[in-house]
């Protein structure tokens, strides 16, 4: 059997973010930083696109899911790890991505606590249910020692990556895309359009709300991981209100539920705060001036398009 | 006679002080299309919002095929085979009209959210098969020609008409229908009678029709249940209730 397009797509994607990799060596670091940065953005956007774009459920918590993922990566490869092998060869192309999938795991754990009570929540209700969270999240970080608490906890090992950052992007997009392309996928959409039809469709909305705010979690958890040992530094405070908002910018002006407008809004984005520097102390009044004018002009985001159907899947 | 398929026995549902609907008691028959008419706030809605699991009966029973719906979520009971439609058009309007159809599927899917990542050969034979089944029901209705808008750029005759479609591709035993005929001119009705009968005919299924149009009801329905004031005043075929002094009196007027 011939694997479908999507999925050679998607094997071809990876091994491009693997040789790209190999001559990172070659890339001015300044330029990789922002190119990494804009990778994990693309994480986290697509996967809060599942959640507040397709799902149409409004989460305010994505920073915390992050700060989960971030911090329990970051403790695996810093204390755990080196306890248990000793070497540091294996780390980072065998416990480094394992730290990864287990940030992801524990964030997505959280998301169904947090999500589970709060989903018959709609819109308003669930957006301040999902902002305190993400605010518990980093009180509790801030307060915890082992974790270094409101100093941060430095020392972590920079494994991160092209290969990692872009190959982590890659399989999130494939992931939402092929999830939301598929009889069963439509019904996220279905259920963001109509609750009550969905139901009487024989859709289980909680099921689907539920399995949104799962996958979107447990990618939000990987992105935290790769942040982490990209900076080698984290800190409660990163992982703050602004930073959830900053990823509700991404999906909102890549046009809710568009796979490719979001992607490109959160490189865009990434870039433009760089690219503002320039300002000083001005540049986060241009940032949230360009906002506005963004939001005037197209409300519908930037990259919105009239959907046009897919027969194909 | 055919076995009873729908079966409400002493129904009543109050919110708070009101009684919306008190001890009625409704059956529906393999195969048989049934209107359900009376004033406005008479309960009729009500009725279908307590057949189909949106509200719980305060007292009484509902059973579909003998297995009680008691307790279950409108999911779970649109799985069980009752389908319907809404007062007020309720589509997946950012969905294509396809997808609208397509979506409602779901009750017969094998394959879900993990089948949709692996995309294996099975996955793409049933994903295959759903298209073909979409395109036919589409095709039945003549909406293959709009099936890549989407459904709330449509006209509201076809809107209607793609609810219904919608509704049927849950394939249920029992399709509800909440006044399609609303804010239809005289010929769209009339195409509407062939179309519900068609369905019934085509599908086999029972019918039970909410509808405040005396000519469609008295023209397509075999059984007519009156509801007024959440009650039930009177059950017969078409010409019994047309000559019911209760149900003059209580709706088609005194004459």
């Amino acid at each position: 059997m011939v694997p479908p397009k999507s999925q050679c797509l998607l094997i071809a994607l990876l091994a491009i973010a693997a040789l790209i990799s190999a001559f990172s060596g070659r890339i001015d670091a300044y330029l990789l930083d922002v190119a990494l940065g804009a990778g994990i953005s693309i994480v986290l956007a697509s996967s809060l696109n599942l959640i507040n774009g397709f799902t149409g459920q409004f989460s305010l918590g994505h920073a915390g899911f992050m700060a989960v993922g971030a911090y329990t990566s970051a403790m695996l490869t810093t204390t755990l790890a080196p306890k248990l092998l000793g070497q540091t060869e294996l780390l980072q192309w065998v416990v480094f991505p394992l730290s990864l999938i287990a940030g992801g795991l524990l964030s997505a754990l959280v998301g169904v606590a947090v999500g589970a009570p709060s989903l018959r929540l709609k819109g308003d209700y669930l957006a301040i249910v999902t902002l305190g969270f993400g605010e518990i999240i980093k009180v509790i970080l801030q307060n915890l020692d082992a974790v270094g608490g409101a100093r941060g906890l430095t020392g972590i090992h920079t494994h991160t990556s092209l290969f990692w950052v872009f190959g982590s992007a890659t399989v999130t997009v494939y992931v939402v895309w092929s999830l939301l392309n598929s009889t069963f996928g439509r019904g996220f959409v279905a259920v963001a359009d109509d609750e009550v039809a969905s139901e009487a469709m024989g859709l289980n909305t909680t099921h689907y709300k539920i399995t949104a705010f799962v996958v979107g979690s447990f990618f939000a958890g990987v992105a935290g991981g790769l942040y982490a040992h990209l900076k080698g530094y984290l800190n409660p405070s990163g992982f703050s209100f602004d930073k959830s908002i900053e990823i509700v910018v991404m999906v909102i002006l890549g046009g809710m539920g568009r796979h490719s407008g979001v992607i490109v809004a959160a490189v865009l984005l990434t870039a433009l705060t760089e690219v503002l520097r320039s300002f000083g102390d001005y540049r986060m009044i241009v940032y949230s001036l360009l906002l506005i004018i963004l939001m005037l002009t197209r409300p519908q985001g930037l990259f919105f398009w009239p959907l046009k159907g897919k027969k194909s899947t | 006679m055919p076995d009873t398929l729908l079966d409400l026995s002493n129904v009543t549902i109050r919110f708070g002080g009101l009684t919306a609907v008190s001890s009625v008691s409704i059956t529906v028959r393999e195969g048989e299309l049934v209107g359900l008419i009376g004033p406005n706030g008479a309960g009729k809605t009500t009725v279908f919002n307590l057949v189909t699991g949106v509200y719980q009966p305060t007292e009484g029973s509902i059973h579909l095929a003998g297995s009680s719906l008691a307790k279950l979520k409108p999911f779970q009971i649109t799985n069980l085979g009752i389908a319907r439609t809404f007062q007020n058009i309720r589509l997946f309007p950012s969905l294509t009209v396809y997808d609208n159809v397509r979506v409602a599927f779901h009750r017969h899917l094998q394959n879900h959210s993990l089948q949709s990542l692996i995309r294996s050969s099975n996955f793409q034979k049933e994903e295959a098969k759903l298209q073909a089944r979409t395109l036919e029901l589409l095709t039945l209705f003549n909406l293959q020609r709009v099936q890549d808008e989407p459904a709330k750029s449509l006209s509201y005759g076809d809107q209607r008409r793609l609810e219904i479609l919608r509704a049927l591709a849950t394939k249920p035993r029992l399709l509800l229908l909440d006044e399609p005929a609303a804010g239809m001119n005289p010929s769209e009705k009339t195409e509407l009678m062939t179309l519900i009968r068609f369905i019934r005919d085509t599908f086999g299924l029972a019918i039970l029709l909410v509808e405040h149009d005396m000519k469609v009801v008295m023209g397509i329905c075999e059984r007519i249940h009156v509801l007024e004031y959440g009650r039930k005043i009177a059950e017969g075929t078409p010409s019994a209730i047309r000559a019911d002094p209760k149900v003059i009196a209580a709706y088609l007027g005194d004459n």
